[in-house]
């Protein structure tokens, strides 16, 4: 066997099994932590594939930014995970027939003989996929790369409208005005005439 | 081109050797001596006081979404960068475009105080 294809079996049992445990571990943090091995994984088999520029994106973008985003939800989140397991069993066979339904489906699209696809030649070593990417994407799919930037622009203001609350009453410094501050601001000094201290006899007398 | 990955691979396998050879000879070779006092929780000497889950304020997960949505903003300059000698012009307007459309998200958010933490 070639040493690729070992190193995609050895990859593909990891995702395997970590898809397994995301959707079977009672922990939520437990899944989440599977989800970002998955994730790291099916990385990994896209450098297989020798898609260097997405892998490391994955591997960036999902297991740096919104994997932490996750844990952070399901850490601080509170979960009645009780609650949410109810009714797994009477709604496996229906979850069932659609997920294999949608192995089968994906089974027939996807299958490479269904293309005429053989498998490509490996590339030399200074094949750069990131340059190929970056030919295609900002010449023949500039209007697909703008729509992203959009979609990106929606998310913002959804994300921006939905979580942004302002809260009447509350008390907050402006560091800026702090900085500006002079002392004649906060420090007023006041003229006054001399004052004689009172002599301190009653002390004196207690001592004699 | 996978040839270029092979010492990554390696990396990989010293790195999780590192990481799971110390722990395993730990749970191997140290004494393991349990009692219900050892194994139980504690913060600081005290008894737990809470459970770790709780509400907390939805400004987190706010600046988290804006992180990732600017962080894959920042993804698509990389292969960018790479060929922006060949694209010429007309790829440098693009990303012109690209960074005007999410400048307007920026100022939006800028503007509507979400950067403001209270």
């Amino acid at each position: 066997m070639e040493f690729t294809s070992l190193v995609f079996y050895i990859f593909s049992a990891i995702l395997l099994l970590a898809s397994l445990r995301v959707i079977t571990a009672k922990n939520p943090v437990h899944a989440a932590l599977s989800l970002v091995l998955a994730f790291f994984t099916a990385g990994c088999l896209w450098m297989l594939l020798e898609a260097e520029f997405l892998a490391i994106t994955l591997v960036l973008v999902y297991i740096g930014a919104v994997m932490v985003l996750f844990l952070f939800v399901v850490m601080m989140l509170d979960i009645n995970i009780e609650e949410m397991r109810r009714g797994f069993w009477e709604n496996l066979p229906l979850a069932a027939l659609v997920a294999i339904l949608m192995m089968v489906e994906m089974a027939t699209v996807l299958g490479g003989s269904r293309f005429g696809l053989t498998p490509p030649a490996p590339k030399p070593a200074d094949y750069s996929n990131t340059r190929e990417l970056g030919l295609q994407l900002y010449t023949d799919y500039v209007y697909p790369f703008e729509l992203a930037a959009v979609i990106l622009l929606v998310a913002m203001v959804a994300a921006i409208a939905l979580t942004l609350r302002r809260r009447p009453g509350r008390k907050w410094v402006d560091p800026a005005e702090q900085i500006k501050v002079k002392r004649n601001d906060r420090l007023r000094l006041v003229s006054m005439a001399p004052q004689k201290p009172a002599a301190p006899k009653a002390a004196e007398e207690e001592e004699a | 081109m996978l040839e270029n990955y092979f010492p990554v691979l390696l990396f990989i396998l010293v790195g999780l050797a590192v990481g799971v050879l110390p722990m395993v000879m730990g749970w191997v070779l140290a004494p393991s001596r349990p009692d219900s006092e050892k194994l139980s929780p504690y913060e600081c000497g005290f008894e737990a006081f809470e459970d770790a889950r709780m509400k907390f304020d939805v400004r987190y997960y706010l600046v988290a979404i804006l992180f990732i949505l600017f962080d894959l903003e920042i993804a698509f300059l990389f292969p960018w960068a790479v060929v922006l000698e060949e694209i010429g012009t007309f790829g440098f307007v693009a990303m012109v475009l690209f960074l005007a459309i999410l400048v307007v998200g920026f100022v939006y958010e800028w503007m509507k105080g979400a950067l403001d933490w209270e």
